[in-house]
This record gives structure tokens, sequence and C-alpha cells, in this order.
């Protein structure tokens, strides 16, 4: 089974680590991007890039920023490939963000995704 | 430019399809099939649509923390708000304005929203 891993933290934490920290950190995701379980992810660009569209009547609603606004903002995913979602949460606990932020596993509806 | 759209359901909606029973859910979500179908039946040629993930309800999330190395897992999503993340979408456009206009004919956008964020390409 699939599930998205929906990482959530302090955009402003990342600006005060030091090159090593990050460098550190960065390791840490790149090996979870490479490892087995990981079926594909992506870093997103601060909630300050967002945009969020909605549609009312005939009208196209568009503003800036994030749908809702949280003091830990989504910065990015991984997708995982697991048996379970207890397992899904032990991979989970594996990214960095979880130390300081917290990571939401969800899993992918059955059938969901595109259609082939 | 790859963008991904958080796809977001209102959570009175989400609450109200928690409490039908299983026929009726099966019911309803057959009624939202052929909606999807249509946007992925025109757009996927257009190869604008990358990997698409339908996530299960809300009241299915676990939240995983780690504090002073102990994991610390609760049930439900990390963050009860208005809207809900129910799907995410990868979709490739040329600017913000093309992604919006795809945003705009995805069936959730006419009862809850989709948030665009740039993707970081590595």
């Amino acid at each position: 089974m699939q599930y998205l891993a929906l990482i959530y933290g302090d955009e402003a934490r990342w600006e005060n680590l030091s090159t090593g920290q990050r460098e550190a950190e960065m390791g840490e995701y790149t090996a979870l991007s490479q490892a087995d379980v990981t079926r594909g992810g992506n870093e997103l660009d601060s909630t300050a890039t967002a945009t969020t569209v909605r549609v009312r009547g005939d009208e196209t609603l568009v503003t800036d920023g994030p749908f809702a606004e949280l003091k830990e903002a989504l910065g990015g995913y991984y997708v995982f490939e697991c048996d379970s979602i207890d397992e899904a949460c032990t991979w989970a606990a594996k990214i960095p963000a979880a130390r300081h932020g917290a990571i939401e596993v969800r899993p992918v509806y059955a059938d969901g995704g595109e259609p082939s | 430019m790859k963008y991904a759209a958080l796809l977001t359901n209102n959570a009175d909606e989400v609450a109200a399809w928690e409490r039908l029973t299983p026929e009726e859910a099966a019911a309803a979500r057959a009624n939202e099939v052929p909606k999807w179908e249509a946007l992925f039946g025109e757009l996927g040629p257009t190869g604008v649509l990358g990997d698409g993930f339908e996530l299960d309800s809300p009241t299915t999330a676990k939240t995983v923390r780690v504090r002073d190395g102990e994991t610390v897992v609760t049930d439900g999503p990390f963050a009860e708000t208005k809207e809900l993340i129910g799907g995410l979408m990868e979709i490739e456009a040329e600017d913000l304005d093309a992604a919006i206009a795809i945003a705009a004919r995805i069936p959730v956008v006419f009862t809850a929203s989709v948030e665009l964020r740039p993707v970081i390409e590595h």
C-alpha cells in the first residue's frame, strides 16, 4: 500500500541553521529519497510562493498564500510503499522534520491516483 | 514549471461523508467519479498531469513526532482546519497562470480549494 508522508515544520527554522546542520539534514533527506520504500516525493517552495484557487459560482478566486495559515507549514512529502500504516510511521519518524515539526501519514486510497 | 496542487475538501463535507453508510458512500463516490474521469481524459493526453494521489479520509491519518529520541504517534491529521487535504496532484505548467487555469477545473475547487506550490527541483 502507498502512504503519503506530509512534512510539516517551522519555515523560519531552516534560515537559522548553520551550513553544517543544513548539510547533515539534507543528507538525511537524500538518504530517505533513495530508500527502498520510497516511491516519490517533492520539496515544496515556501508558503510565501503559495497560491490558493477557489471557484464560487462563475467566479475564480485566486489568493496569495496557503489554504490555511499554520504555525508549522507543509514543506514537502514522500510517497512510501509499506505493508501497514505502522510501518509507514516508522519511516516517517526518520524524517528530520519529525524531530521539530510533525509528519502526517495518510493512506493513499486503494484505487486512487491517476487512471491508467 | 512543476507545481504540486494540494486538493482540499470542506471539513463539514468530510464529516458528512463519514456519516454515510457504505452503500451511500459508494453511491456518492460513483457520482463523483465521472467528473474526475472527464478531467483526466481531457488533460491526460496534454501531458500536464504528473503523479496524483487520492488520500483516504483524514480520520485514517496518523501524525508522527519524535521528541527527545522518542517517537510519538497520534491519531488524526496534523491540523484541524476548515479545509482538509484530500489529495495531491503534480502539474507541469508553463507558468502560474497556466497552473491556476488547470486548478480552476479540479472538482474540489468548487466547494473547497486547490493550493498551488512550486516544486523545488533537485
